[in-house]
C-alpha cells in the first residue's frame, strides 16, 4: 500500500513559489513517484498571493491536482502573511510547516484607513500554534548571506522539506534544481541554500520562536 | 538528461504542465502552423513552442479571429495547424469558427480553447463547451497532462480524417497542472499539399451551396462520432449500478475519491467522456444500461447533464440524474471538492474535514498591484492630475478601462478606471456614453496590444462619428499581463523571426484623429499637461503614453537605480504610499516607510511625493546596489 503526500506552497508572486513546486515535481519524477500539481499562474505581475498545490504519490497514483482544507501534510511558506492566509489547508494533527519568515505586508494593507498594524511576531506565534513542534523556521536573511541570493530561499525550503519527509535522495533534489533553474549561477546559490535548509531542525532548537520573538 | 520537452525522446516519461504537453502533442501530431493570441490559461502552449525552439511556424497573431483564419487558411492548403486562445478569445474568433464548419479543412486543424472555472484570472466563467453544438464542430476534452498531449495528436488526426476543425477544450486545472507524461514520436510537420478552386466549398455567398454544405456537415458529424470510437476517447470503468458520467478535471477528482472504494469492490461505474460533441449517444446508450442512479460530474454549466436529460427518453430506460440542475452541485465556481466527495461517498461516514481545520487567521487581502516602476501608474496619475488641472473633479470624469495590466489601476490608491469590459471596449463604450447625452469629457484608456487586437475599429468609429473624447493608449510595447508576448510593434519575434514594425502613431494618424501627442509617462508633469490641454477640446484626441514595461526592461537591462528611505527624515505621513501604492514600499514597525530595495525599480515616483525629501537614491547614501 502506497501513500500520498499533499503539499501546499504559499508565497508572494515573484518569490519563487512556482519554481519550488516545479522542483518537487521534477524530483518526484526522478524518484519514480506519481505527481500532480495545481497552480494558479499566468499573470506576469508580481506581488499577489500565490498558492500552489503539489501532490506526490509514492507507490500509488495521484489523480487530483488539488486537495481540500485540512489535508496538507506540509505547508511550505515563503512569507508569513501568506502562510497565515492558507493555514486552513494544514492537517493540524500531523502536518508540518516549513516557513521562511520573510514579512511582506501587502501595500493595500498600509493604506487601510484604520491602519491595523500586522504584528509579524504575533502572527508567527499564531501560525506555530497550529503545528506545535512540527515546524521548521528559516531565516531568509541567513539564506541570503549563505547563498548570496534571495532567489535561493525556495531551495532552502526544499532542503528542509527533504530532511523531514525523507522522500527524496539529495541527488534527485539537486538534479531537480538544475533542471528547473537552467542557470549555473542560480544553481550554485540554490545548492548552498539547499544544504543550509537540510541542516535545520524543527523548532525547539536554535530556530526556536522563543529566540525569535 | 533531456529537459527540452520538444526534443525528449519517444517513450521517455517527463513531468509536464498541461500546456507544455499540448505543445509536445502539436509536434507529435505534425503541426506546421501554431498561432494564437495570449490568454490565461492558454498562453504557455505557443510560449513552449517558441522557447524550446520548435522548428515550425509558432507566432502570436494580432487577435484570435486572425489567428483562427490563419489556421483555416493553412489547413485548407493541407497543412496541419494549431490555434490557441482563452475562452473569451473564442468569442472573438467565433465568426470564422462557424463558417469553418461549412468549408471544412484538408490538413488537421485543432483549436485549443482554455476556460477558467473559478474564475481565477478571467472576466467570466464562460463554458466554451457550448461552442461544440453552436458551431457544430467536434469537441474533445482531456483530463490531465498525458491526455492533453494525446488528445492533441488524436484531435489533429481526427480533424484531418473527417475534414472538420476539432475543438480541444481545456480548463485551468488541466492547462496548468503538472503531471507525468509518456512521450510519443515526433512527426514530420505536414506542410502545404495542394489548394484547388472549389467555390461551393470555400465561398459562403451562395445560399443553395450553403444548404448543401450544412447537409455535408451533419453527415461529417455522424461520421466523426463513429470514428472517435476507434480512438477510445470514451470509456467505461467498473460495472456497478451507481453510475458517474464525467469529463475533464472532474474525472481526476472522481478517481481520487473513489479509488479505494472501487478497489475494495464497491460497485461504481465511471463513464469517462473524452468526446463531448457530437454527444456520444450510442456509447451512452450502451454504457448506461442498468444504471439506477447517474451522477454527472462536470465543471461550470450542466452541459452533459442537459444533453443527458434530453436523450434519456430515446434511450428507452430511466435513471435518476444527479448533478447541477438537480441542485446537488453548484453551477458557479470550481467543483467543490468537499461537496463532490460527500455526493460520491454517499454522505455516510464522511465527516466534513473542514470542521477540523485550523481557524483561518484573518490577514489583509493581497490583490496583485501594479509593479514597482510600472509606467501605467504614472500614466493614470497623469490622467487624474490632468483632469484636476483642467478644473474637473475626478468623480465627474469617467475613465474607461480595457483589458490588460492597467486594469489593476482599479484598486486603491489610484482607483482610476470606471469600467473594464471586453477587449477593445474602452473607446466604443466611452462613445456610447457620450452619445447617450453625457456632457462632460470622457477618457478611454487602452493598452498597445489591446489597441492592435480590437481597439482600432472603435477608434475609426469615434473619429468617423465625430464623438468628443480623449483616448490614452498605454504603450508599454508588449503583451505584459500574460507573460510578455510580442506585439506588432516588435521588429523581431520570440523565435527570432524578422518582422516589420507596425507603428501605433501611424495607424492613429491614418484614421484621422483630431490631435495626437506622444508622451513619456515618467515625465509626469508633461503627462499632466498633455491631458489637461486635450481633455476639453472637441474631437478625438489621442495621447500615446509610451514607456516599456518596467519589469521586462529590468530583466533585459537591469534596473536603472534603487531608492531608500532616510528614516530620520521620514515622518510617517505615508504621502508616498497614498499617491503611488507601490508594492516596494511598506510601513515598518516604527510606523515609518521602508523600501524593499531589491524590488525597487528606481522610478523615483515615491520620492516626488515625499514632503520631507526622505526618499533618496540608494547609491547616494553609500549603499551598494
Amino acid at each position: 500500500m502506497g501513500r500520498k503526500i499533499n503539499i501546499l506552497i504559499s508565497s508572494v508572486g515573484g518569490q519563487g513559489g512556482l519554481s519550488l513546486s516545479r522542483m518537487i515535481a521534477e524530483a518526484s519524477r526522478l524518484a519514480g513517484y506519481s505527481i500532480a500539481t495545481g497552480e494558479t499562474l499566468g499573470m506576469a505581475q508580481r506581488f499577489g498571493s500565490v498558492k500552489s498545490f503539489v501532490r506526490v504519490g509514492i507507490g500509488e497514483k495521484v489523480y487530483s491536482p488539488i486537495f481540500h482544507k485540512n489535508e496538507a501534510n506540509y505547508m511550505l511558506c515563503l512569507e508569513i502573511i501568506e502562510c497565515a492566509r492558507n493555514l486552513e489547508y494544514l492537517d493540524t494533527l500531523l502536518g508540518w510547516i516549513i516557513l521562511s519568515y520573510d514579512f511582506r505586508p501587502p501595500v493595500s494593507a498600509s493604506l487601510l484607513p484604520s491602519k491595523e498594524k500586522i504584528d509579524s511576531s504575533l502572527l508567527l506565534r499564531r501560525i506555530l500554534s497550529y503545528s506545535g513542534e512540527r515546524a521548521v523556521l528559516i531565516d531568509p536573511k541567513e539564506v541570503r548571506e549563505i547563498s548570496g541570493s534571495s532567489r535561493a530561499i525556495n531551495a532552502s525550503i526544499l532542503g528542509a522539506f527533504v530532511e523531514i519527509s525523507k522522500i527524496f535522495d539529495d541527488s534527485h533534489a539537486m538534479t531537480a534544481i538544475e533542471l528547473v533553474l537552467r542557470n549555473q549561477k542560480a544553481v550554485e546559490s540554490s545548492r548552498k541554500a539547499y544544504i543550509f535548509g537540510k541542516s535545520l531542525k524543527g523548532i525547539g532548537d536554535a530556530y526556536s520562536p522563543r529566540r525569535l520573538i | 538528461m533531456e529537459m527540452n520537452p520538444l526534443k525528449a525522446k519517444d517513450g521517455e516519461k517527463i513531468a509536464l504542465m498541461g500546456n507544455e504537453a499540448i505543445a509536445r502533442g502539436a509536434l507529435e501530431g505534425g503541426v506546421w502552423i501554431a498561432v494564437g493570441y495570449p490568454g490565461t490559461p492558454s498562453s504557455e502552449v505557443i510560449m513552449t513552442l517558441q522557447e524550446f525552439g520548435a522548428e515550425i511556424y509558432a507566432e502570436w497573431a494580432v487577435n484570435e479571429k486572425v489567428a483562427l483564419e490563419i489556421g483555416i487558411g493553412a489547413s485548407i492548403g493541407g497543412a496541419r495547424s494549431l490555434v490557441t486562445m482563452k475562452g473569451p478569445g473564442l468569442n472573438i474568433a467565433s465568426d470564422p469558427l462557424l463558417s469553418a464548419s461549412y468549408s471544412g479543412v484538408d490538413g488537421g486543424l485543432l483549436i485549443l480553447v482554455a476556460d477558467d472555472p473559478g474564475p481565477i484570472t478571467t472576466q467570466t466563467e464562460q463554458d466554451s463547451r457550448w461552442y461544440g453544438p453552436l458551431a457544430k464542430l467536434p469537441l474533445i476534452s482531456p483530463s490531465n497532462p498525458q491526455e492533453a498531449k494525446d488528445y492533441t495528436v488524436i484531435g489533429l488526426e481526427l480533424s484531418e480524417r473527417v475534414q472538420l476543425p476539432v475543438i480541444l477544450r481545456t480548463t485551468t486545472r488541466v492547462n496548468h497542472a503538472i503531471g507525468e507524461v509518456v512521450l510519443g514520436k515526433i512527426s514530420e510537420p505536414r506542410k502545404f499539399r495542394s489548394f484547388k478552386k472549389d467555390p461551393q466549398r470555400f465561398i459562403r455567398a451562395g445560399m443553395t451551396w450553403n444548404l448543401e454544405r450544412h447537409r455535408w456537415l451533419n453527415e461529417r458529424l455522424v461520421e466523426f462520432e463513429k470514428l472517435a470510437e476507434s480512438f477510445s476517447l470514451n470509456r467505461v470503468e467498473g460495472n456497478g449500478e451507481k453510475c458517474i458520467i464525467t469529463e475533464g478535471i472532474g474525472y481526476q477528482y472522481v478517481k481520487e475519491f473513489l479509488l479505494n472504494k472501487i478497489e475494495s469492490g464497491e460497485k461504481f461505474r465511471i463513464l469517462k467522456l473524452g468526446l463531448l460533441y457530437p454527444f456520444p449517444r450510442d456509447f451512452l446508450r450502451k454504457a448506461l444500461r442498468g444504471c439506477k442512479e447517474t451522477i454527472v460530474v462536470e465543471e461550470l454549466d450542466p452541459f452533459l447533464e442537459t444533453f443527458l436529460r434530453s436523450e434519456l427518453l430515446t434511450f428507452g430506460f430511466s435513471t435518476r440524474i444527479i448533478g447541477k440542475d438537480s441542485g446537488h452541485l453548484p453551477k458557479e465556481g470550481e467543483l467543490d471538492l468537499e461537496k463532490l466527495r460527500n455526493l460520491l461517498l454517499g454522505g455516510q461516514n464522511v465527516k466534513d474535514r473542514s470542521l477540523d481545520s485550523a481557524v483561518p487567521i484573518e490577514v489583509p487581502p493581497r490583490p496583485p498591484p501594479l509593479c514597482p516602476g510600472c509606467p501605467h501608474r504614472n500614466s493614470y496619475l497623469g490622467i487624474l492630475g490632468g483632469i484636476a488641472r483642467a478644473g474637473f473633479s475626478r468623480k465627474d470624469i469617467p475613465i474607461f478601462g480595457d483589458i490588460g495590466c492597467y486594469a489593476l489601476s482599479a484598486y486603491p490608491p489610484l482607483s482610476a478606471i470606471w469600467t473594464e469590459h471586453s477587449m477593445g471596449a474602452s473607446i466604443s463604450m466611452a462613445m456610447g456614453l457620450k452619445l447617450s447625452g453625457f456632457e462632460k469629457p470622457v477618457v478611454a484608456t487602452i493598452g498597445d496590444s489591446t489597441f492592435f487586437h480590437t481597439g482600432i475599429q472603435p477608434l475609426i468609429e469615434a473619429v468617423n462619428k465625430r464623438v468628443d473624447m480623449l483616448v490614452v493608449i498605454l504603450d508599454n510595447q508588449v503583451v505584459a499581463m500574460t507573460g510578455h508576448q510580442a506585439t506588432p510593434s516588435w521588429t523581431k519575434t520570440e523565435t527570432g523571426r524578422d518582422v516589420k514594425e507596425v507603428k501605433i502613431e501611424e495607424i492613429v494618424q491614418g484614421i484621422g484623429v483630431d490631435e495626437l501627442k506622444i508622451v513619456d509617462p515618467y515625465d509626469l508633469d508633461s503627462m499632466v499637461k498633455a491631458v489637461a490641454d486635450s481633455i476639453n477640446k472637441r474631437g478625438v484626441k489621442v495621447i500615446i503614453s509610451r514607456a516599456p514595461c518596467a519589469i521586462l526592461e529590468a530583466r533585459r537591462k537591469g534596473r536603472p537605480a534603487y531608492y531608500t528611505v532616510i528614516e530620520d527624515k521620514c515622518t510617517g505621513c505615508l504621502a508616498c504610499l497614498r499617491a503611488t501604492g507601490c508594492p516596494a514600499l511598506y510601513v515598518n514597525e516604527k510606523g515609518k516607510v521602508s523600501i524593499f530595495e531589491e524590488d525597487c525599480y528606481g522610478c523615483a515616483l515615491c520620492a516626488r511625493y515625499c514632503p520631507t525629501k526622505a526618499i533618496v537614491r540608494g547609491d547616494s547614501v553609500g549603499k551598494k546596489d
